[in-house]
């Protein structure tokens, strides 16, 4: 279960996120819609725990425990997870770097990191920097890979689908929803992790199942409810109408 | 040269080392004594001598060995064909050729006051001659080690690699833990032949109180190639040095790699200068330096004289402090319409952008920095081979935690 309550999040003195609630009951995997400049970024770096973004009010819950006040790091070793939209590049940091550490730190996942190797043919990026010359839709491939063998139970995936090809968008369809599968139960159980996927277009929803989706509107969700129906509205009356709609006060949920 | 006149450069105030406060008398009064085996030298400075990657074991992957342990010189290499490895002062006597043809010609004797002071010792050092279309496969190992204290070591070396031969040539500097002052100066010479190869490694690892001054320049034929790697363990208090390339053949190639780490009260001026003046031409100059304090100047100049030479250089620095300074001054001096150079200089804190990204995968904020230094110190070092290689890397490990 993941819970957001009453959150005021503010970059660099201006607050960005405003009074915003969230609650995401465990194995459901949730949309979140919103324009340009909503604050979908600023919610998941703020989850994740990047030090720009504060807090000023509320809290974030994970299975009922208070993460706010965790170093990112911290976050990440009880299970949250990152695929970002616009990862830096670091220079002279391979991607197989950060397996071996995965690896070091839980050998029980070698053989899984092996398998999904082979799977994603993945070979040819392990000796390349860290996003360093890599298309629009490696990039995608690259984060996505990363929260894939750390398998967390919590998964935060911005924006899969921009700046990606139609075709690459199936490959990258297969890997969030390998993402999302939960690894600890076995094979013949399948269960989801728990997880929140920013898509501004919503074209990734033609690959991957949604529980529900929310529209975050100026820094608030504005509404909730079945992600194919918002999102057909959406697509027919454009996120100018949610905006108009926000402002008479319209639920949907 | 009159003796006179290097005697007046000798006492020219060109830098600020006094050289008269070092026991650098001795260096004109005891001649080099030869050792004949590494069991003369004791078990600490056998150790010390590790710890710039100097194997001395029989079955170690080397060519040959030359130690200078203060003025004593132990010089042994395997018997192979097209090597020939002497102290230099047995190299002067046996080859007249040798001073008429190459003894300060391509460093000059009054270039400053260090190389005067140079010229006007016993000569101490190594010459290296590798005879024509021989390939030396493992590389040659040289140690410059002083374990007195107050010690001034002048040194003078000549490696000739002939025409299609090649060797790599790893020299460490160092100094036992007891030394606390000592001054290291040091002349080399080298020249590569038509298609030649020569890579010299040079590592150093010196106490916080010596000062170093070596001076050298390499020349380079037709089609030859030179590649010169420094990596610093640890700076001494002040370190000053401007190797010079002379790519005097046409397709002639060099290249500078330097890593570095600076801490509190330490001063490096590490330079590097090539003159491309052979057509076609190329050379390459990369620079990293990560600054926990203490002065860092980093200075690659490419002067471009040839027909369709080209150039690069790239200086980085990264700061991790607030005390210190790095200074990278990449130069091009074109002195040919159709030279094509460029360079890039960058100097900045690590990016804590970056920081957060690794410590989203799990790293500990220590942990993440410490992958970022090394990715950023981690520039390809070509011919290093797997034992250098792994030292290397160690050497970046224990920087990127910011360890003196």
């Amino acid at each position: 279960m993941f819970e957001i309550e009453n959150l005021n999040v503010s970059v660099g003195g201006k607050e960005i996120l405003h009074n915003l609630n969230l609650t995401i009951p465990k194995g459901e995997v949730h949309a979140l819609f919103g324009p340009n400049g909503s604050g979908k970024t600023s919610l998941m770096m703020t989850i994740m725990g990047y030090p720009e973004y504060k807090i000023t009010k509320g809290q974030i819950l994970l299975d009922k425990k208070d993460i706010s006040e965790l170093e990112i790091d911290e976050r990440a070793r009880i299970g949250i997870g990152i695929s970002q939209q616009r990862p830096p590049t670091i220079r002279g940091v391979k991607l197989q770097q950060i397996l071996d550490l995965i690896k070091n730190n839980h050998p029980e996942k070698d053989t899984y990191i092996t398998e999904m190797i082979e799977k994603f043919s993945f070979n040819s990026f392990l000796d390349r920097d860290i996003n360093s010359g890599l298309s629009g839709g490696e990039i995608k491939l690259s984060e996505l890979f990363q929260i894939l063998v750390t398998q967390p139970k919590f998964l935060l995936i911005d924006e899969p689908d921009s700046g990606v090809d139609p075709e690459r968008l199936v490959q990258i369809g297969e890997m969030v929803n390998e993402c999302f599968t939960d690894k600890s139960y076995p094979k013949t159980r399948i269960e989801r992790n728990t997880g929140l996927l920013i898509t501004h277009s919503g074209f990734i929803l033609n690959y991957v199942h949604v529980d529900k989706a929310h529209l975050l509107i100026n820094g608030s969700i504005g509404c909730s409810g079945n992600a194919k129906l918002m999102l057909e509205q959406i697509r027919e009356m454009g996120y100018d109408y949610c905006i108009t709609c926000q402002r008479k006060g319209k639920p949907h949920d | 040269m009159t003796k006179k006149k290097i005697s007046k450069l000798y006492s020219k105030k060109a830098d600020e080392i006094n050289l008269d406060s070092y026991q650098f008398s001795k260096l004109n009064e005891e001649h080099p004594q030869e050792k004949e085996s590494v069991e003369e030298f004791k078990e600490e400075d056998i150790q010390s001598l590790a710890s710039v990657g100097m194997y001395l074991e029989p079955n170690a992957n080397r060519s040959g060995t030359y130690v200078l342990c203060n003025h004593d010189a132990l010089t042994v290499a395997k018997k192979i064909k097209g090597l020939e490895c002497l102290p230099i002062a047995t190299a002067l006597q046996k080859y007249k050729w040798l001073r008429e043809k190459y003894w300060f010609k391509a460093v000059k004797e009054d270039t400053d006051k260090y190389t005067a002071a140079v010229g006007l010792t016993i000569p101490r050092g190594y010459f290296i001659h590798v005879k024509k279309g021989a390939v030396i496969e493992e590389p040659f190992q040289a140690v410059l080690y002083i374990n007195v204290d107050n010690y001034a070591m002048g040194i003078h070396n000549i490696i000739i690699v002939e025409d299609d031969a090649e060797i790599h040539i790893i020299t460490g500097c160092t100094n036992a833990q007891h030394v606390h002052k000592g001054v290291h100066l040091g002349v080399s010479e080298c020249y590569v032949g038509k298609n030649a190869k020569l890579t010299s490694t040079m590592i150093h690892n010196w106490g916080s109180e010596l000062e170093v001054r070596p001076r050298s320049a390499t020349v380079v034929e037709k089609n030859g190639r030179f590649i010169s790697n420094y990596i610093s363990v640890k700076l001494p208090k002040h370190v000053q040095m401007d190797p010079f390339t002379y790519l005097k053949g046409d397709n002639s190639n060099a290249i500078y790699n330097s890593i570095l780490m600076g801490f509190p009260g330490t001063r490096c001026d590490i330079g590097g200068t090539v003159l491309l003046e052979g057509a076609n031409t190329s050379a390459e100059i990369a620079a990293r330096a990560v600054c926990y304090g203490g002065d860092i100047i980093q200075t690659g100049i490419l002067i471009g004289a040839g027909k369709n030479c080209r150039a690069h250089v790239d200086c980085a620095g990264m700061m991790m402090c607030e005390e210190g300074m790095i200074e990278a001054i990449p130069g091009l001096r074109a002195m040919h319409p159709e030279a094509r150079m460029s360079h890039e200089a960058s100097i900045g804190r690590i990016n804590t952008g970056e920081v957060a990204y690794l410590q989203s995968r799990g790293l500990t904020e220590q942990e993440a920095i410490s992958m970022i230094i090394r990715g950023f110190l981690d520039i390809k070092i070509e011919g290093l081979g797997p034992n250098l290689d792994r030292m290397v890397k160690e050497i970046i490990e224990i920087s990127g935690h910011g360890e003196e």
